[in-house]
C-alpha cells in the first residue's frame, strides 16, 4: 500500500520571506515625498537671498539633499537591526547621547539663542535632535521592562530619564526641543499606563515649575517675548510701529499665508516669502512659502500628507507585536505630531514661536537625519511584527 | 496589547485628529475665511536709498594690450560702526578665528582713518565663499558683521610686469572723497563716502572713468533689512575706459633703468665730504619719454614710487604713514611733472638759440675757452674740473659742454640789458618760447618752474626780505644772475617734463606740444571711441637752419665726438642718439645728474630725459639711465649695466 506522502509543496511562511517583505510602503514613501516638496520650497524661498549674496542658488538645496541621502542611509541601518535588540539595549542608547549633549553645552556654538550646535568643519551638528529619539527609546524600554507594575517610584525613574535630558537641553536655551521631549515622554507614559491621579499631580508640578522659572528669571526675555507676541496678535504686521521683532515676524508669516488664498500665487511667485519679508523662511517658517505659493490647496495637501503619515504610525503602534513597539511608535508619533502642529501652528499664529523645524521640510541636516532615523524605528517595528 | 493600552492609544489618536483639524481649520480661516484680510496689501514702510557702485572705467596702455587699472569685484567682510565696544571686540575675535587674520590686523583696519566713517568698516577683502557662508549662516554669532560686494581697483599690468608700483604716480589712486572735493562735485551726484580719483590719470579723467552708481529706493523692515523689490531704480552706468599714450613696457624699462641708476649712484663716493667716506644719497629721480611728433608721453617714471593697490578697500593707516614718512622721500610726488630742478648744462639748448638769434655769437664763430670766466672782481667761474677747451665754436661748446662759452653769452646779454637793449633778456625770452617757466598743460598736476629775470628777482626780494635796504640790495639783477641762468643754474627751475618737451620742440623743428598722456576714451559697452585726445601745439620756436645744424652736430657730438661729455656712457650703442648732459649744482648738496636726449639723431622720434637728485655728473648716472631706456625701446636686451662714475667732465 502506497503510503501517502506529504506534498512537497511548502507553504510560504512569514519566517522565510524576511522582514523587509512587510514594509509599510506608505510610511516609507511619505517622508521621501515630503522631503522632495521640502527641497522645492527651500529652493524657492532661499534662492533670491543667496543670489544677492553672490552664492549658488542651489546652496541650501544641495546641502539638504545630502542630508536626505544621509538620513535614508541612517534609516536603512536602523531598520537592519531588530528593534528588540535596541529595546534590550535602551540604557546604552540613553547613555550614548548624554556625552554629546553635555559636550555641546561646553563646546558648542550659539545659534538663534540656542547653544545646541557642534561645529565640525563646515558642518553643524545638533545632538538634541538625536536626544529626542534616545529619550523615547529609553522611556519606552524602561516602561516595557516594568510593564504592568508602573508604580509611583518607577514612574519617577521614567520621568527622571526624560527630565535629565530636558534639563540639559534647557541649559542650551532650547526651550522648544525641551517641550517636544516632554510631550513625547508624556505620550509614552500615558500609553504605558499612567494613572489619572499621576497625570493631575504631574500637571500641577509642571505648572508650578514654569511659574518658578518665569518668576526667577531663568526664562530668557526673548522666550517671554515670543510668548507675549503669540498672546498679542492685535497688530497685523503691516503696521510696524511699536512692535517687537516677534510680532513682526508673526504678522509677516500670517500675511504671507493669507496672501496665498485658495490656490496660491504659484510656485516661485509668492512675493512675501520670495522677497524675504518672512524671516527664517527656508528653515522654521518654510510653511509660509507653501501657504503663499500653493495656497489652501497646497497647505491642506501637505497637512493631509502629515495626517496620513500620522495615521499609519498610529496603526503600526496598534499592530506591534510587543509593548515596546507600541510605546516606541507612540513616542515617534507624538514627536511627529507635535513638530507639525507647533511649527505650522506658529506660522499661523495659533502656537507660540519656537525654533522647532517642520519634519522633512525645514532646512537642517540634523533634524532631517533624526526624522529618518525615527521613521526607520517605526518601519523596524512594523516589518518585524510577525517574527 | 491590553485593552487598557488600546483605549489609551485610541485616546491619543483622537487628540491627534483634533490637532490636525485645528491646523486645517486655521488654514481655512487664514486663506479662505475672514482672516484673509490679513493678506499683504501695499504695506506702509520706511524707505531707504541704496547706492550700488558701478565699476570705474579701465585704464589701458598705448598698445591696448596691457590693462594698467581695472575694477574687480571683491567680497568684503564689514563690521558695523555702531556696535558696542564689547560686542565689537568679541565679533572681531570671532572673525579673526574664522578668517585666520590676527585680531590686531582686523582692529587696525577697523580703526584706519583712511576708511569712510559713514560706511561699515571693511576689515577683510577677497573673502572666500565658505567663509562668507559661515558668517551668513550664523548671523547671530556675528552681530553687525556684513558681507558686501565692493569694487576694488586692481592693477593687472603691475602684476603682469612684476612691478607693483608700475606707473604709480601717473595712474594715481582712488580713495574716499574728501570734504573739499565733495563740495565741488556735489552737483555731479557725488555723495559722502564715494570713491574718487585722487591723483594722476585717475583724477585727471575722473569724469570719464567714474561709473555712475545705481540708486535703488527700497523698503526696509523695522530691523532695517531690505524687503521686496526696489520701488524706484535710477540705473547707473559703467565708467568709460581711458587709453593712455603710455607704453607699459617702455614705462617698466624706464622705471627699471631709473632704479638701476639710483642704485649705482648710491655706491658713488660723495666727493664734497672730505673727512669721511660717504656715498651719494640719490634719494629720487625721474625719467620722461616723449614722442616728438605729438607730445604724447610714452613713459614717465618717478622714483621712489608706491603700489597704488595699497589704496584698495581703504588704505591702512600704517601703510599711509609709511608713505608719508620723511625718509620715504614723498613717493606720491610725480617728480617728472612736479619735481623742480636746476637743469644745468642741459639748459644750454636755450642759451645756444638765444646767443645766435640775438647775434651774440654766430654758430661757427670761435670763442677762446681759457677754462675760466671772470665777472668784475668776483672770483673766476671755471669749467667743470677747470679744463680749458681752447678755440671752440657752438657745436664743440655743446659737445664738450664748455661753461665759459655760455657764461660769456650770459654776461654779454646782461650788459645789453643794462644798456636798455630789449634783447638783453634774450635767454629768458627763448626759454619761455621753449615752454619753460609755465605749466605745460599736461592732464596731470605739475609745477610751473621758474625762469629768473630782473622783475622776478625784485619781487622775490620784496617778499623775502624785511628791510627796505635789504630788499633793494638783493633785488638787483646782477650779471652773475644772467650768467648762471645761461648754464641752467642759479634760480632756474624746470621739471623733467618741461625739459623733455623743450628738447622735443628742438628735435621736431620747433613745435612745442602740450604734452598729453590720454590717447582716447572708449565706451566699454559699445566699444566705440567717444573722444580722441589729439596733439596740440602750444608754441613754436624759430631756429635758423644753420644754427639748428650746428646745434644738432653739438648734441650728436656730446654722445659721439671724441671728448663728448656722454661719449663713454653711449660707447658701442648702435642707435644714433643725440643729447646733452647736465650736472646741476644744488647748494649744500651733491649735484643733480641730468641727461636730455633724442633719437634717432637724423629724424628724431623720441625724447628721453633722466634727472636724478644728488647723484653727481649727468654723464655718470642720468646718461646711462637714458641709454638703458633707449636700448629697451630698440629691443636691445639685456641693457647695459650702470657702473658708477665712468663719465667725463661736464
Amino acid at each position: 500500500m502506497a503510503s501517502l506522502t506529504a506534498p512537497r509543496v511548502r507553504r510560504r511562511t512569514q519566517d522565510e520571506v524576511g522582514p523587509f517583505a512587510h514594509l509599510d510602503i506608505l510610511v516609507l514613501m511619505l517622508p521621501i515625498v515630503i522631503s522632495g516638496l521640502g527641497l522645492l520650497m527651500i529652493y524657492d524661498s532661499s534662492r533670491r537671498r543667496l543670489a544677492t549674496q553672490g552664492l549658488s542658488s542651489f546652496y541650501y538645496v544641495e546641502r539638504q539633499g545630502i542630508a536626505i541621502v544621509l538620513g535614508l542611509i541612517a534609516m536603512g541601518i536602523v531598520m537592519a537591526v531588530d528593534y528588540r535588540r535596541i529595546r534590550d539595549a535602551w540604557p546604552l542608547v540613553y547613555l550614548a547621547v548624554l556625552p554629546l549633549l553635555a559636550g555641546v553645552l561646553l563646546l558648542g556654538r550659539n545659534h538663534n539663542g540656542a547653544q545646541a550646535w557642534f561645529q565640525i568643519g563646515p558642518l553643524q551638528f545638533q545632538p538634541s535632535e538625536l536626544a529626542k529619539i534616545a529619550v523615547i527609546v529609553a522611556v519606552a524600554g524602561y516602561c516595557h521592562q516594568h510593564r504592568g507594575d508602573l508604580d509611583a517610584w518607577r514612574l519617577a525613574v521614567a520621568i527622571g530619564l526624560a527630565g535629565f535630558v530636558m534639563a540639559i537641553v534647557y541649559m542650551q536655551h532650547d526651550l522648544g526641543t525641551m517641550l517636544v521631549i516632554m510631550v513625547c515622554a508624556t505620550s509614552v507614559l500615558v500609553v504605558a499606563g499612567l494613572k489619572p491621579v499621576h497625570i493631575v499631580v504631574l500637571l500641577l508640578f509642571a505648572a508650578s515649575l514654569v511659574g518658578v522659572a518665569v518668576a526667577s528669571g531663568a526664562v530668557k526675555t526673548y522666550q517671554l517675548q515670543r510668548l507675549a507676541g503669540f498672546a498679542d496678535q492685535s497688530t497685523t504686521g503691516t503696521k510696524v510701529s511699536k512692535q517687537n521683532a516677534t510680532q513682526y515676524n508673526l504678522g509677516q508669516a500670517k500675511a504671507a499665508i493669507a496672501s496665498g488664498g485658495a490656490t496660491g500665487a504659484g510656485f516661485g511667485k509668492g512675493l512675501q516669502t520670495k522677497n524675504g519679508f518672512v524671516p527664517e523662511q527656508h528653515t522654521d517658517f518654510i510653511f509660509t512659502a507653501v501657504g503663499e505659493d500653493l495656497g489652501f490647496v497646497g497647505g491642506a495637501v501637505l497637512i493631509g500628507l502629515y495626517g496620513l503619515l500620522a495615521w499609519r504610525l498610529w496603526r503600526i503602534s496598534l499592530l506591534s507585536s510587543d509593548f515596546f513597539g507600541t510605546l516606541l511608535v507612540m513616542g515617534v508619533l507624538a514627536m511627529l505630531v507635535i513638530h507639525v502642529f507647533e511649527n505650522i501652528g506658529m506660522t499661523m499664529g495659533i502656537m507660540p514661536i519656537t525654533g522647532i523645524p517642520l519634519p522633512f521640510m525645514s532646512y537642517g541636516g540634523s533634524a532631517i537625519i533624526a526624522s529618518f532615523v525615527a521613521i526607520g524605528l517605526v518601519l523596524n517595528v512594523h516589518m518585524r511584527r510577525f517574527s | 496589547m491590553s485593552d487598557n493600552s488600546r483605549v489609551r492609544v485610541t485616546m491619543i489618536g483622537v487628540v491627534i485628529v483634533a490637532l490636525f483639524s485645528a491646523l486645517l481649520a486655521r488654514l481655512w480661516f487664514l486663506q479662505m475665511g475672514p482672516d484673509q484680510r490679513l493678506a499683504a496689501k501695499t504695506p506702509i514702510r520706511t524707505t531707504r536709498d541704496i547706492q550700488t557702485d558701478s565699476p570705474r572705467g579701465r585704464i589701458f596702455d598705448r598698445t591696448g594690450r596691457i590693462v594698467l587699472a581695472q575694477d574687480k569685484v571683491a567680497w568684503a567682510v564689514t563690521v558695523d560702526r555702531n556696535l558696542a565696544r564689547r560686542t565689537r571686540a568679541r565679533v572681531i575675535g570671532q572673525l579673526s578665528e574664522l578668517l585666520g587674520v590676527s585680531v590686531d590686523k582686523l582692529q587696525a583696519s577697523y580703526e584706519s582713518k583712511r576708511q569712510s566713517v559713514l560706511k561699515p568698516a571693511v576689515v577683510a577683502l577677497d573673502v572666500s565663499q565658505d567663509k562668507r557662508l559661515a558668517i551668513l549662516e550664523r548671523q547671530e554669532d556675528f552681530p553687525g558683521v556684513g558681507v558686501t560686494q565692493l569694487w576694488v581697483r586692481t592693477y593687472p599690468g603691475a602684476a603682469q610686469l612684476h612691478d607693483p608700483a608700475l606707473a604709480a604716480q601717473v595712474l594715481g589712486f582712488v580713495g574716499e572723497i574728501d570734504d573739499k572735493q565733495l563740495k565741488q562735485l556735489k552737483q555731479r551726484g557725488y555723495i559722502a563716502g564715494d570713491e574718487v580719483g585722487k591723483d594722476g590719470v585717475e583724477a585727471a579723467y575722473e569724469s570719464v572713468l567714474r561709473g555712475k552708481p545705481t540708486i535703488e529706493t527700497v523698503e526696509v523692515d523695522p530691523t532695517g533689512k531690505q524687503v521686496g523689490d526696489p520701488i524706484k531704480v535710477v540705473p547707473g552706468s559703467v565708467g568709460h575706459d581711458v587709453y593712455l599714450t603710455l607704453d607699459a613696457r617702455i614705462q617698466k624699462a624706464s622705471e627699471d633703468a631709473l632704479a638701476a641708476g639710483i642704485t649705482a649712484a648710491r655706491t658713488q663716493q660723495d666727493t664734497s665730504i672730505k673727512d669721511h667716506l660717504a656715498f651719494d644719497k640719490a634719494p629720487a629721480g625721474a625719467v620722461v619719454v616723449l614722442d616728438t611728433q605729438d607730445g604724447s608721453v610714452v613713459a614717465m617714471a618717478s622714483n621712489p614710487a608706491f603700489p597704488p593697490s595699497a589704496w584698495a578697500g581703504g588704505i591702512s593707516q600704517q601703510a599711509f604713514n609709511e608713505l608719508s614718512a620723511p625718509d620715504a622721500h614723498n613717493p606720491l610726488l610725480n617728480r617728472a611733472t612736479e619735481g623742480l630742478y636746476a637743469p644745468g648744462s642741459a639748459f644750454k639748448l636755450v642759451t645756444a638759440v638765444a646767443s645766435t638769434r640775438d647775434r651774440v655769437r654766430g654758430p661757427y664763430e670761435p670763442y677762446l675757452d681759457t677754462g675760466s670766466f671772470q665777472i668784475g672782481s668776483d672770483p673766476p667761474l671755471t669749467n667743470d674740473g677747470g679744463v680749458a677747451y681752447g678755440s671752440i665754436d657752438l657745436q664743440r661748446a655743446l659737445a664738450v659742454s664748455s661753461d665759459t662759452y655760455f657764461y660769456s653769452v650770459g654776461d654779454i646779454l646782461w650788459n645789453r640789458w643794462r644798456a636798455g637793449d630789449p634783447n638783453g633778456l634774450g635767454i629768458q625770452q627763448v626759454a619761455r618760447e621753449f615752454g619753460f617757466g609755465s605749466k605745460t598743460g599736461i592732464e596731470l598736476s605739475e609745477a610751473a618752474g621758474r625762469i629768473p629775470d630782473p622783475k622776478w628777482k625784485q619781487e622775490f626780494a620784496k617778499a623775502f626780505y624785511k628791510t627796505k635796504s635789504a630788499q633793494q640790495a638783493n633785488g638787483v639783477w646782477y650779471p652773475g644772475d644772467n650768467v648762471h641762468l645761461a648754464v641752467g643754474q642759479g634760480d632756474t627751475l624746470v621739471t623733467p617734463l618741461q625739459l623733455a618737451d623743450a628738447y622735443a620742440g628742438f628735435a621736431n623743428g620747433g613745435t612745442i606740444w602740450t604734452p598729453h598722456i590720454g590717447m582716447r576714451i572708449v565706451d566699454p559697452m559699445t566699444k566705440k571711441t567717444v573722444r580722441t585726445i589729439g596733439r596740440k601745439a602750444r608754441g613754436h620756436v624759430v631756429i635758423d637752419p644753420t644754427v639748428r645744424a650746428a646745434m644738432s652736430a653739438g648734441f650728436d657730438g656730446a654722445v659721439h665726438a671724441n671728448g663728448g661729455t656722454a661719449e663713454t656712457a653711449f660707447q658701442g650703442l648702435a642707435v644714433p642718439v643725440s643729447g646733452k648732459t647736465g650736472t646741476a649744482q644744488v647748494y649744500g648738496k651733491v649735484a643733480t645728474s641730468v641727461f636730455a636726449s633724442y633719437f634717432p639723431s637724423t629724424a628724431p622720434r623720441y625724447v628721453v630725459v633722466a634727472m636724478v637728485e644728488e647723484a653727481g655728473h649727468g654723464a655718470d648716472i642720468a646718461a646711462p639711465i637714458v641709454r638703458q631706456v633707449i636700448e629697451a625701446m630698440n629691443g636691445i636686451s639685456p641693457v647695459t649695466a650702470i657702473h658708477p662714475r665712468t663719465g667725463q667732465h661736464d
